[in-house]
């Protein structure tokens, strides 16, 4: 699909480049404010999985431009590097690190964040089963290091894919939070199998001191945190039937919004057409096979 | 909370209300020990025996899992037990049991650790190792008979990234080696009982999607997302060498067991090839052996497995559900022969750039006879490799220098050769060593003319055959000689000249006589085809009966070949060189109809012919001779020869014999014979297990009325723009017959107008009208009927769904766009021409789902959209409308909010004339029940509302049974609801396996009602 074809099948995407965006998922982020006010009275945030940097991007107009919060603090994280957004500390390293917590907290003060998010996706496999777990797992990352930085109160929204075991997610974070919503911004395509898990009011497990280790598993990470995952039996039954719950589905943003789903057509003469991508991708895995297949090296035998 | 209230109610719920009957989807583990293959098709487990015959069974087939694809196959050291793991579960079963099938002495515990597995080996009969996710190893004694696992030990290496692949090996009873590979720090390499780390490999960028060490410890073998496999020095991690030709990411790889030749590595992965590697000391890249292209539709072969000593075959599992048998011991022979080798062996010296210039073979005798440029006959046993030359007369040398066109007919050892001006010379064989009979029929009608075609056919069953001979001057009528072999003696029947078509260059490719009705037919190039009445003998010359010309796209028919005939009525199966065949019919009147037309993106095509209804179709790709199985998309064989640019012949033998195929072909003037025996060619070509698409379903439609054979029709739409007409049976089995390649965009709908007609639309204003036709009593053809003109030359917008009713000579047609366009069209079926009879927008959003409503005879076209709404307009004045202009809807007459975002699914249940109960999904997870009444105008309430039908979007709606509907998400979950009394009840939930759960059709086999819901993959239901 050449460029301009994708600006007319997708308007949220052409709308990004002419505001500057450096993904269309802003949108996702402000639709899910519209619909939550995540950013009410929030003061220390962190963003998970933040590269590109489009979600920074929107925190950062929210609470500096906005909000006109000086002592505000955004704090975003990535294995990959970022370029700079005003306001916003950006940390490459990774979510599971011990270390990384650390320097969150020295750069909140000590102080617990208001609103943690994540907008990470691995790259898919297809096979539906796996990339849903890898998901999963990169949600209960990204919880594990919210459940040791989130104030009480404090709200959590992360991208999920609405897969098979997607209500034992729901289940697990029913014990974390006072509200579990399954949102989907109308920026984020019916086709897609993604939408936003958004957990308002962290109340945190008595009892539970949850401490990021060093080699400590996601699953050892929440094992005493009793929020009704299944644990291996003593021997090794299967769980079932397993704690499962359907969170409330809330559509979020205006209809006048735009249809992520629709084909728009556009004014021939827009000054906007063809527009670079604000971030070009990162190097892919495959760019030696990539540069060898232009240079005919890859011969069929 | 209340303990009810921490489980999903509709989660899993009177299960065996819906029995599963079929399942086709992505194979996603093989294994092959001794004679047995094992493979995970999704949560089932099948076992096949390979005999010594090469014939496989199918010994076991169960669902072993409740929820979790199969991932990893594995049997203990003395064959006692096999585990099978997936997710984050696995069971243990008694190998012997499984292999003995006897089905119901089987007690199946299903076993769970809390993380995904990554592979689980047993290390003695015993002890059983699990690897999960996060590279921890648990040690499980699994004796207890009662299944009762003991946990020995939990056993890291103090790395506990996440994985994606990894792989367990016993060395030694003192050394197991865990071969990890991580999503982003590449292979960590680390010994069991010593808990160390011995390498952390990390040349490769991106995820590892396989890691092997074998059996010897003496190498490391892993590939990834960078699409290179590399090999290792076990000891020292140093890198040998890095393999490279894979087009995407490569999801497994195995070693060869046999090393005495050096290492061999077999990999396979998202580009849908295996490919064979051989390390060669020294060099840092692998060398490449084998590719084996298209092995499955689609998209990836996401398992393999190989036995290169015992069975010699690899194994390849994909995401089309396909399961394939790869010969490795045979791969087909070559030889090869210079001109001065031929020269030296017949004591015969070639003039200078004396060449071959046509050959055959007399099958029989195992005979090649070669016709030289220098007008000699070369004679070869091809048994002890001799050769020697056809004695001739000076006379005879000069008629045939410079041109000599050879045929055979084989079964009674004769050759014909004809000359230049069309004198033939025939040759009557009994073996190598004994001289030929000769004979010459010298030609009295082409005068000066020369000899452009020469063809030739046999009547079956009889002593007659037939030789045709054409010239390029169209005054000269084509030459058509009847013999009778009759005691060792060709003897001229009769000869029939036919009128060539009065065209300048009508150059023929081909022939074919039908026996039944004493027609022949004649294609040429400018994809033409003639036809004769071999009947109206009484003229002196037999006239042109039809000429078609131009009936369809390319360059050149290069075979045409009579596949059915009937009195009156012929099948011709015509195949043009640029990838397009059809089955065509004439009636009596030599009228044309194509009933079947279709193509294939593998190079040129140069023949085809049926076996056992099969499609098998040959030509060249690149510089690749192949032999291809249209039917079951699958690749014979194939042989590199320089490309089609040459003279060539094909020989195909008879079920039974030691060959299937020769291919002979001259490449930089050697003789080149290429020989065949296809080990699995007849038992279903290798292919052991059926499956569907290799990419996910959008859309399936089930017939309306039975097929012949007591089966329904079903088509399906798949996003990789691919069609498949395929038969339903009432055991919910599923044949794929044909695999339709005419739109270039992703799908979204397919759907039966009525018996005969089809249509699908897909992205880029793609919509198609398709037409079904018979062959052979039982086997459905198809062919594009008639195409919808896109609105604009570059069309960037797709038709999302459409809907038909039947009207007089055609149908009406609703189309609904992405753009939120609506329009109407009249369908003529006489002249298959679309007529624009209404235009309208429905708003901005996308139309997701249309139908036509008629009510009093007035016309309503309902939609839902991605705005969470339910709309009826009417539109009887419009199409009544004589306006030049296209009008658009007469008035909204519904437009009700039913769900928070897309309506995904809406099914419409008929109560009577006038009253509709109406279902609709969403991607909210709810499911409405509304309904619609007539009294003189249109009313609309909604009767009940379920907010939570589903955990995830809920993608489409079937009929059921008893006041029941069908109801799939994406969840994975297939739901049946009540609506007895106006009100939505879940009265069953079952899990399936299939994924991306996105469309369902029922329907009913002798009051049986069946469902088939697809997504990444296919499967079967009985309400």
């Amino acid at each position: 699909m050449g460029k301009s074809s994708k600006d007319k099948r997708d308007i949220y995407y052409r709308r990004a480049k002419e505001q500057g965006w450096r993904a269309r998922s802003a949108f996702k982020l402000l639709q899910l404010n519209d619909e939550f006010q995540l950013f009410n009275g929030v003061k220390r945030v962190v963003d998970l999985c933040a590269a590109p940097g489009s979600w920074s991007q929107v925190l950062s107009r929210e609470l500096y431009q906005n909000q006109n919060q000086k002592d505000a603090k955004i704090v975003a994280v990535d294995l990959q590097p970022m370029t700079p957004i005003e306001g916003v500390t950006t940390i490459q390293a990774d979510i599971t690190h011990p270390k990384t917590l650390q320097s969150i907290l020295e750069i909140f003060g000590g102080e617990p964040a208001d609103f943690v998010c994540s907008d990470g996706a691995p790259d898919v496999t297809g096979l539906h089963d796996l990339d849903e777990y890898i998901q999963a797992q990169l949600i209960l990352s990204a919880l594990q290091l919210t459940t040791c930085i989130l104030k009480p109160g404090g709200s959590f929204v992360a991208k999920i894919f609405r897969g098979r075991d997607i209500d034992l997610l729901y289940s697990q974070l029913g014990y974390l939070f006072d509200k579990v919503i399954c949102a989907k911004p109308r920026s984020s395509r019916g086709t897609s199998l993604e939408a936003f898990i958004v957990c308002l009011g962290y109340k945190p497990r008595s009892g539970w001191n949850p401490t990021l280790e060093l080699n400590k598993s996601t699953e050892e990470f929440f094992e005493d945190a009793n929020i009704g995952k299944s644990y291996n039996l003593q021997h090794f039954e299967l769980p079932d039937p397993e704690e499962r719950k359907i969170a409330k589905f809330i559509a979020c943003g205006d209809l006048n919004d735009g249809d992520s789903d629709a084909t728009y057509t556009i004014d021939i003469d827009s000054t906007v057409k063809g527009l670079d991508p604000v971030q070009m991708p990162t190097a892919p895995p495959y760019k030696k096979a990539l540069e060898m297949k232009r240079r005919g090296d890859l011969v069929r035998r | 909370m209340t303990l009810e209230d921490r489980f999903n109610p509709i989660s899993s719920l009177n299960e065996s209300q819906l029995t599963p009957l079929n399942h086709y989807g992505p194979v996603t583990a093989l294994k092959i020990h001794n004679e047995y293959v094992l493979a995970g098709n999704g949560s089932i487990l099948k076992v096949f025996k390979v005999d010594q015959n090469s014939k496989t069974t199918l010994i076991f087939n169960k669902q072993v899992l409740k929820r979790n694809k199969i991932h990893n196959i594995s049997i203990s050291p003395s064959r006692k037990y096999v585990i099978i793991n997936g997710g984050r579960s696995f069971v243990v079963l008694d190998f012997k049991i499984l292999i003995s099938n006897n089905l119901d002495q089987f007690a199946i515990i299903e076993k769970a650790v809390n993380e995904w597995i990554i592979t689980a080996e047993f290390i003695s009969d015993d002890i059983l190792l699990i690897l999960n996710s996060h590279n921890t190893v648990y040690k499980l004694d699994v004796s207890s008979p009662d299944q009762h696992f003991k946990l020995l030990d939990k056993i890291h290496c103090n790395e506990k990234s996440i994985l994606y692949s990894g792989s367990i090996t016993k060395i030694s009873d003192e050394k197991v080696i865990i071969a990890a590979g991580t999503v982003m720090n590449g292979c960590i390499i680390w010994e069991l009982n010593s808990k160390t780390i011995l390498h952390n490999l990390t040349e490769h960028e991106g995820s590892i999607f396989g890691v092997k060490v074998d059996s010897e410890g003496k190498y490391i073998i892993s590939c990834s997302d960078d699409r290179s496999i590399k090999l290792y020095d076990f000891e020292s991690g140093h890198l040998f060498a890095t393999g490279w030709g894979h087009g995407s990411r490569i999801w497994n790889l195995s070693f060869f067991k046999d090393t005495t030749n050096g290492v061999k590595i077999m990999s396979a992965g998202e580009d849908c090839t295996l490919r064979i590697w051989k390390y060669i000391p020294n060099q840092e890249t692998l060398q490449q052996l084998e590719l084996w292209e298209d092995a499955h539709r689609g998209k990836h072969i996401w398992s393999a497995d190989i036995d290169d000593t015992n069975l010699k075959v690899c194994v390849s599992g994909g995401a089309d559900g396909k399961i394939r048998l790869h010969d490795l011991s045979n791969r087909g022979q070559l030889t090869n022969y210079n001109l001065s080798f031929i020269s030296e062996q017949c004591k015969i010296a070639f003039k200078k750039k004396e060449v071959i210039k046509s050959f055959t073979e007399l099958e029989q005798l195992n005979l090649l006879i070669l016709v030289t440029s220098g007008g000699s006959i070369i004679l070869v046993d091809q048994i002890h490799n001799k050769f020697k030359s056809v004695d001739l007369s000076l006379d005879e040398h000069q008629k045939l220098d410079g041109f000599g066109l050879i045929q055979s007919f084989s079964d009674i050892n004769v050759v014909t050769i004809c000359s230049v001006h069309g004198d033939l010379l025939f040759l009557k064989f009994t073996d190598f060593d004994s001289e030929p009979t000769k004979s010459w029929i010298d030609d009295s009608i082409l005068g000066k003319n020369k000899v452009t075609n020469f063809m030739v056919a046999s009547k079956p069953n009889s002593n007659l055959h037939y030789l045709f001979i054409d010239c390029p001057n169209p005054r000269i009528p084509f030459i058509l000689r009847e013999f009778k072999f009759d005691e060792g003696i060709f003897e001229l029947q009769r000869i029939l000249l036919l009128e060539q078509p009065n065209q300048t260059s009508f150059t023929t490719t081909s022939m074919s006589i039908d026996f039944t009705n004493n027609w022949l037919f004649v294609a040429s190039r400018y994809v033409s085809l003639a036809a004769y009445d071999l009947n109206t003998t009484k003229l002196e010359s037999i006239p042109l009966s039809a000429l078609h010309k131009k009936i369809s796209a390319g360059d050149s028919i290069t075979s045409i070949s009579i596949i059915e005939s009937k009195e009156n009525e012929i099948t011709l199966l015509t195949i043009v060189r640029d990838g397009i065949y059809m089955y065509i019919k004439f009636d009596q009147h030599f009228k044309m109809s194509i009933v079947h037309k279709n193509h294939i993106s593998r190079g040129f095509i140069e023949g085809g012919y049926l076996k056992d209804n099969e499609l098998i179709l040959y030509g060249f790709k690149s510089s690749a001779f192949y032999i291809w199985n249209e039917t079951r998309q699958l690749e014979i064989t194939n042989v590199l020869c320089g490309g089609a640019n040459r003279l060539w012949k094909v020989i195909k033998y008879s079920t039974g014999l030691p060959l299937d195929y020769k291919f002979l072909f001259i490449n930089k003037s050697e003789l080149n014979i290429f020989e065949f025996k296809g080990r699995f060619i007849d038992d279903r070509f290798g292919l052991i297990n059926d499956g569907t698409h290799g990419r996910e379903i959008r859309d399936v439609s089930i017939s309306p009325s039975l097929f012949t054979d007591n089966s329904r029709l079903i088509m399906s739409a798949s996003e990789d723009t691919t069609l498949n007409l395929s038969k339903l049976y009432q055991d919910g089995a599923v044949k794929n017959i044909w695999n339709i390649n005419r739109h270039v965009s992703g799908l979204q709908r397919i759907k039966f107008l009525n018996d005969t007609y089809v249509a699908s639309s897909a992205a880029n204003e793609e919509f198609y009208i398709w037409k079904l036709d018979t062959f052979n009593k039982n086997i459905p053809l198809v062919v594009e009927y008639a195409k919808l003109a896109p609105s604009i030359e570059n069309p960037d917008v797709r038709i999302m769904d459409f809907a038909s009713i039947p009207l007089k000579e055609g149908f009406l047609i609703a189309t609904g766009y992405s753009n939120s366009d609506i329009k109407l069209w009249y369908f003529n079926t006489e002249t298959a021409k679309f007529e624009l009879l209404v235009s309208d927008t429905y708003s901005t959003f996308c139309i997701l789902n249309i139908d036509i409503l008629t009510f009093d005879d007035k016309i309503y076209i309902q939609t839902t959209t991605t705005d969470g709404f339910f709309s009826i307009f009417e539109a009887s004045e419009a199409i009544e409308s004589q306006s030049l202009k296209v009008p658009g809807f007469d008035r909204v007459i519904i437009k009700q909010e039913l769900h928070q975002n897309a309506v995904k699914a809406v099914f419409l249940k008929k109560i009577n004339e006038n009253h509709f109960k109406v279902f609709t999904g969403g991607d909210d997870n709810a499911l409405v029940l509304s309904e619609i009444i007539y009294d003189g105008s249109l009313n609309f309430k909604t009767l009940s509302f379920v907010e939570d039908a589903a955990s995830s979007t809920i993608t489409s709606i079937s009929e059921g049974i008893d006041e029941t509907i069908i109801v799939t998400s994406v969840d994975q979950i297939l739901r049946k609801w009540s609506y007895k009394g106006d009100s939505l009840q879940c009265a069953s939930a079952v899990y399936t396996t299939i994924a991306d759960t996105g469309c369902s059709d029922s329907t009913t086999f002798n009051n049986e009602k069946l469902i088939v819901a697809a997504g990444a993959g296919l499967s079967s239901w009985k309400i």
